[in-house]
């Protein structure tokens, strides 16, 4: 491959690399979720790990909380500081022309890039019926500030999708199904006349 | 939700091992499988450059996990700057944390890469913390 030439960079959400960042009961996998790591390196693209931001602001012991929770300003601007720590690296990939998308993780409250996890009565006590929580289609905590951090630098918008890891009931195939279409939806888009570039 | 599958264990990986760079001639092995076969998870290091926010947000999450019962090693790449580790910046960042500094093992390009692959699956099933704080925290 020729040194200038335009990349294929996926910013995949932390948990994706590594299961230990989830919290108690919400790993299904002892370290890389191999199939989204196999469908993303297959089709050549370049990883980089975005930032865990609940396991930087609540620790690897948290409890598990919904989107409602985490919207608070000190979340915020703990994602804000994430994000400018990142966004560097995302500027630089976008200036030269790469192609980057973002591989987040659906029905988490900070990663959610489709759908996010949301009851605005959590709070209080971690006694919860399990799974009572509504899956709602927004981004999460996390992505909606990554995302204005890029816009603020004049950035465009990153195709996105979500592995559907939070969903409540995980399934593997399906999830994979919909990874691949998303990335050989790009792959034909690409191929049609005027490309795909998300280059500023 | 079910029963947790998490490995407890993780590796620091430079971004020279994340995405080897296409040349002829470097023979790397395939770390991220071998990580991946020895349930292992990642935490992936900038390529070489500043990056003075993301290696303190990176010195944090390390903090985070050694404190609480997960095994946290290092694999370099000898040939690269700091073995493409970042260990200048990250080592006093790790230290001010409270942090021993996570065992290291160095890949070799020069030497075969189907070798190398093996020589790490063996470092990396070898290690792990003492059983004592297994038990402490691996409930």
């Amino acid at each position: 491959m020729e040194q200038n030439a335009p990349r294929k960079v996926a910013l995949v959400a932390n948990c994706l690399l590594n299961q230990n960042a989830k919290v108690c009961q919400g790993a299904h996998y002892k370290g890389l979720v191999s199939p989204v790591v196999e469908a993303l390196r297959s089709r050549g693209y370049l990883l980089h790990q975005l930032p865990c931001p609940e396991l930087a602001f609540a620790g690897v012991r948290r409890w598990w909380a919904v989107y409602e929770q985490y919207d608070t300003p000190a979340y915020r601007a703990h994602c804000r500081r994430l994000a400018q720590a990142i966004a560097p690296l995302i500027e630089q990939h976008l200036r030269r022309g790469d192609e980057v998308i973002l591989i987040g993780l659906d029905g988490s409250p900070s990663t959610g890039v489709r759908f996010t996890s949301s009851r605005p009565d959590w709070g209080g006590r971690p006694n919860r019926p399990e799974d009572d929580w509504e899956i709602v289609p927004r981004r999460g905590v996390w992505i909606e500030e990554l995302e204005a951090e890029l816009a603020r630098r004049g950035l465009p918008p990153l195709p996105a999708t979500g592995w559907a890891l939070d969903m409540g009931r995980f399934d593997e195939a399906g999830s994979r199904r919909d990874l691949e279409q998303f990335l050989d939806s790009r792959e034909i888009a690409a191929g049609a006349p005027g490309g795909n570039s998300a280059a500023p | 939700m079910n029963s947790d599958a998490r490995g407890w264990r993780m590796a620091l990986v430079p971004d020279g091992l994340m995405n080897p760079p296409d040349r002829a001639g470097a023979a790397l092995p395939d770390v991220l499988g071998v990580l991946e076969a020895s349930g292992y998870g990642v935490l992936h290091l900038p390529p070489p450059g500043e990056h003075s926010l993301l290696l303190a947000v990176i010195a944090d999450q390390v903090a985070e996990y050694s404190h609480h019962g997960y095994a946290v090693v290092a694999i370099g790449m000898r040939g690269q700057p700091s073995d493409g580790l970042h260990w200048r910046r990250l080592a006093p960042l790790l230290r001010h944390r409270g942090v021993a500094l996570p065992p290291r093992h160095l890949i070799r390009p020069d030497l075969d890469a189907a070798l190398e692959g093996q020589r790490l699956a063996g470092f990396l099933a070898g290690y792990d913390l003492p059983l004592e704080e297994q038990r402490r925290w691996r409930v």
